[in-house]
């Protein structure tokens, strides 16, 4: 049975390792192959990794710092050229402020986020969903 | 004085801007430090051990020069520390000459430490000239080389930094190799130097990412870095040590320093223990950061540090003003006072807990001592992970090692990813990190939500310690 791989990085304005770490760790533990690109990743070097590893099921974007959509911009044009094809899951603390704006989350699925994670927990299931979905929709593309 | 600075011949980026031709001979620099009038930083260290002292050091750089030379003047003044710094700014760090020089000219305030190569040597002579005590230099750069030169043609006897723990830290996607070879090369010409008369001080920043560094890694990658340094000429190796909060664990780590020099260097090169008051999340409380500068330094006098690297009650904050420099200085000081020889900690479980750091240390360094090319089995094992560091920011190393505080506060590994760490001491960290589970339930595996909690709790340690729990958020 081949692995499961996904792409892992941090958005690129954003320096903090630890959470990143910890989904690494967890996400391996229960069998994934995690290419991590750690922190400060711009969305080109996610763009990159799709081309390396074009068999990633999702790439997964965590944003602490409050500028996921600011630094998420080239998202939309990544995906409208197909440099990204699969999903986008993007986690963490999405906005600046303590008080979170629901127009936020809204802005980032505009930009091409697929799913908004908020415990990071979820990202197992959320990833289980994502494949089922896309292999239903995409037969051929399903990992064998 | 604020004139223009203006980089002469340095059209490529990354290139230093006047050039190696433009730089002192080694000999005259040599001939400058002796005639400076004043101690190197290796003398002062020496000096602080044989009287059983900690000599004291802030972190201090702002862009300008005139504004770093009355910093540097106010914190002699005020605090009479035994050694001073030059905070090096991120551009210089790596390499960005050119933004370093612009920023200068737009508005100095806006760099983030003392652009040292762009102001050029003769300028780095006269903030030398403009204090007593020595200077370093401490940074973040994976490759120092440029730095380095104006360094030692500015007569500064004392550099931090080294091929692993200037890089993981700090960059991404610096090939290890790359800045090791770097690094070596500074080494080298310290080398030089030490054959013409000069001992340069060469700190190592076991600190790493200042999150959680289990003992023995901080340590081990430290005696890798000074085998290195050893190897390639350098007489004055400082290790320095970050506090973790513990009090038995930070004292058995600063006493294992002079047992893995004597196990693992050659004769004849001076080691120094360094100190590192705590690098971590600060209490934002003025009382309570006080409380654990104070509690910083005394550790280090029980441990036996030659140095201590200070914070300030601003810390929480982001970088001190000169006031907070000055009285972080103070109160460290206090902790050299000879009324506090009544201050102990248990012999007992400092020797047990220096015996575990020194074999998970030698677990760690040697097979890599073992082969015959350090550099590259360093690079190596980063990559296969069994050489490794926790929350890396560098690609380069595999970061499997998951660390996790125990009950009592100390740093156990909760994941040992690959290192090549004895059984015995894989089911002690076990033991430790269990036996404590009664709050967490089930501190084995715990789940990737309480499992991240439980780190940013590990994280925030001081700030519950001191009932600033309000605070959210990991680093």
């Amino acid at each position: 049975m081949q692995q499961r791989k996904i792409i892992l990085g941090v958005a690129a304005s954003d320096a903090h390792a630890v959470a990143n770490h910890l989904i690494a760790h967890a996400l391996r533990g229960i069998g994934y192959t995690v290419v991590n690109l750690g922190t400060c990743t711009p969305v080109e070097e996610f763009a990159e990794a799709c081309r390396e590893h074009p068999d990633a099921e999702a790439v997964v974007i965590g944003s602490l710092n409050g500028h996921a959509h600011e630094d998420l911009r080239d998202l939309a044009a990544a995906k409208a050229e197909g440099a990204i094809r699969c999903p986008v899951v993007v986690g963490g603390n999405l906005s600046v402020g303590s008080r979170k704006d629901p127009s936020a989350l809204e802005r980032l699925r505009r930009l091409g986020v697929d799913r908004i994670v908020s415990d990071p927990a979820a990202l197992p299931a959320v990833l289980d969903e994502l494949r089922a979905a896309r292999s239903a929709a995409e037969p051929l593309l399903a990992v064998s | 004085m604020s004139g223009k600075v203006v980089l002469l011949g340095a059209d490529r980026a990354g290139e230093a801007p006047h050039g190696n031709r433009a730089l002192p001979s080694l000999e005259e620099s040599v001939a400058y430090v002796a005639g400076l009038g004043k101690p190197t930083a290796a003398q002062v260290l020496q000096k602080a051990r044989e009287s059983g002292r900690v000599a004291i050091q802030p972190r201090c750089g702002v862009g300008g020069h005139e504004e770093m030379k009355a910093l540097l003047r106010d914190l002699e003044t005020e605090a009479a520390p035994d050694l001073l710094t030059l905070t090096i700014d991120s551009h210089t760090r790596l390499k960005r000459f050119e933004q370093a020089l612009r920023t200068l000219n737009r508005d100095p305030k806006d760099l983030n430490g003392y652009p040292l190569v762009t102001h050029g040597w003769q300028r780095g002579r006269d903030l030398n000239e403009s204090v007593a005590a020595p200077l370093e230099i401490r940074h973040g750069s994976p490759d120092a080389r440029a730095l380095f030169d104006v360094s030692v043609a500015s007569g500064i006897t004392s550099f931090e930094g080294g091929g692993i723990s200037y890089n993981l830290p700090y960059s991404k996607a610096v090939p290890v190799a790359e800045s090791l070879a770097a690094w070596e090369e500074v080494d080298r010409v310290c080398g030089r130097l030490a054959e013409l008369g000069l001992i340069v001080d060469r700190e190592l920043f076991g600190t790493l990412t200042a999150v959680l560094v289990p003992p023995s890694i901080s340590l081990a990658i430290s005696v890798v870095e000074a085998v290195l340094a050893a190897r390639a000429g350098v007489r004055c190796i400082s290790v320095a040590y970050p506090q973790s909060g513990h009090l038995v664990q930070d004292v058995a780590a600063l006493r294992s320093i002079p047992l893995l020099a004597r196990r693992y260097l050659p004769p004849g090169v001076q080691v120094h223990a360094v100190f590192h008051e705590f690098m971590g999340v600060f209490p934002k409380g003025r009382a309570h950061a006080e409380d654990l500068i104070f509690y910083g330094a005394l550790v280090a006098r029980l441990g036996g540090a030659s140095k201590l690297i200070t914070k300030t009650y601003q810390e929480a904050y982001g970088i001190p003003d000169t006031r907070a420099n000055i009285e972080g200085l103070r109160l460290a000081a206090r902790a050299n006072s000879p009324l506090l020889d009544f201050v102990a900690v248990d012999a007992d479980r400092v020797a047990e807990e220096l015996e575990w750091i020194l074999a998970e240390v030698a677990d760690i360094v040697e097979p890599l001592l073992e082969q015959a090319d350090l550099k590259a089995a360093v690079a190596d094992a980063l990559e296969r992970g069994t050489l490794d560091i926790p929350f890396s920011a560098s690609r380069y190393a595999k970061s499997e090692v998951i660390p996790k505080r125990d009950a009592e506060g100390a740093i156990r590994y909760l994941s040992a990813g690959s290192l090549p760490l004895s059984g015995r001491a894989l089911r002690r960290n076990d033991a430790l990190l269990r036996r404590d589970a009664r709050t967490g339930g089930g501190a084995a595996d715990p789940g990737l939500r309480s499992l991240l909690a439980d780190l940013t709790g590990d994280i925030n340690y001081f700030l519950t310690v001191f009932g600033e729990t309000d605070h959210e958020g990991t680093s």
